[in-house]
């Protein structure tokens, strides 16, 4: 079951795709969105504040979303924070890269409201798994 | 004797000048029409480029323009849809409400005095019904009107669609003609930044759906 006090980063350089990105979240049952529009924004935000889950695009400006994903991982703080890609990248390469820098999921736009649901259940299924 | 002697000389040199001359000739004629040609070429070049320097900021500005139209397009969207949802939320939950209470009530058949005040309540709520169903089917107009970017970015699109064909067969038509080996194609590859795919079931290397991804990560173990 969603839980409403988790705490999101959406990260994205469009408004418009925060906006969605927020929106959704909100009719899953999620209202504690926070956003950013890059990688360094995002790590500022993250280090300053309590957050749950990261939704990342790829593709920005200043810091693009693999290279934050890899200073998450690498931050004692930050390591076990979820991170799921939602991006338009397609290429299979993206997705290898993505996976080995240990990301938690890999979303491709255009998607659809079902596809991130599913998506947010599976990690957090994982992770109660592993959580014990 | 002497006469014929020197003479011979004299038109062998007039029949090599007439030789000379011919030669000339003709080369002037291989170099004027060498020169033709070469300033026939250099004018196709120079509207070849002069075509190449007006489209491509004519390209970035129809690009911008698209760009613009579909963001002001998505926030209209998104406005209406914000509008719209807590009022069908409102809605939604009262007429839920009426609906438990008039159940209740129901089945209590004495109670005069509370059926009229349900009742009052009904019909103010069909009163805010109308009201908001009227203020969301103008939300749900404009979330339809803000669909109009699709047609004009569409037309857009498809004039530099036709623009980038057109330079394009013309500079295979310079490579064709001045190539002096094999032109090997280079591939337009960025690294890991290559945005949405315009068409990915034609690329051996891109996901074309979800399902794909998927696939993917669950035959890497993830």
């Amino acid at each position: 079951m969603a839980n409403p006090n988790t705490k999101f980063l959406v990260v994205d350089d469009f408004s418009t795709m925060r906006r969605i990105v927020r929106n959704l979240l909100k009719e899953l049952g999620y209202n504690n969105v926070d956003e950013a529009e890059d990688g360094v924004m995002a790590l500022a935000k993250l280090r300053s504040g309590n957050f749950d889950f990261v939704v990342s695009d790829w593709n920005m400006p200043n810091m693009d979303g693999l290279t934050m994903l890899q200073q998450i991982r690498a931050d004692p703080a930050l390591s076990s924070l979820p991170v799921l890609m939602v991006t338009a990248e397609a290429k299979k390469e993206n997705i290898i890269a993505a996976a080995q820098a240990g990301a938690n999921g890999y979303v491709v736009k255009p998607f659809t409201a079902a596809t991130l649901d599913e998506k947010l259940s599976k990690i957090f299924e994982k992770l109660e798994k592993a959580g014990g | 004797m002497n006469d014929s002697l020197q003479n011979i000389p004299h038109v062998h040199d007039e029949a090599e000048s007439l030789q000379t001359q011919h030669d000339e000739m003709l080369h002037r004629i291989g170099l004027l029409t060498r020169n033709l040609h070469e300033s026939l070429r250099g004018l196709g070049f120079d509207k070849l480029l002069e075509q190449a320097a007006h489209g491509i900021p004519d390209a970035r500005d129809r690009l911008n323009y698209v760009a613009r139209m579909t963001e002001q397009a998505a926030e209209r969207v998104l406005n209406a849809t914000d509008i719209a949802t807590p009022l069908q939320d409102e809605l939604n939950q009262e007429a839920a409400s009426l609906e438990a209470r008039w159940k209740s009530i129901l089945t209590v058949p004495s109670l005069k005095k509370d059926y009229d005040q349900v009742a009052d309540e009904t019909v103010a709520f069909m009163t805010k019904a109308v009201g908001h169903t009227d203020a969301t089917k103008a939300q749900l107009l404009d979330i339809m009107m803000a669909q109009d970017f699709q047609d004009l970015t569409g037309q857009v699109i498809k004039k530099i669609t036709e623009l980038a064909q057109e330079i394009e067969q013309q500079l295979v038509q310079v490579l064709i003609d001045f190539s002096p080996t094999t032109v090997t194609k280079k591939e337009g590859d960025t690294g890991l930044m290559n945005g949405p795919q315009i068409n990915p079931e034609a690329a051996i290397d891109v996901v074309a759906s979800q399902e794909q991804v998927d696939d993917l990560l669950d035959s890497l173990g993830f």
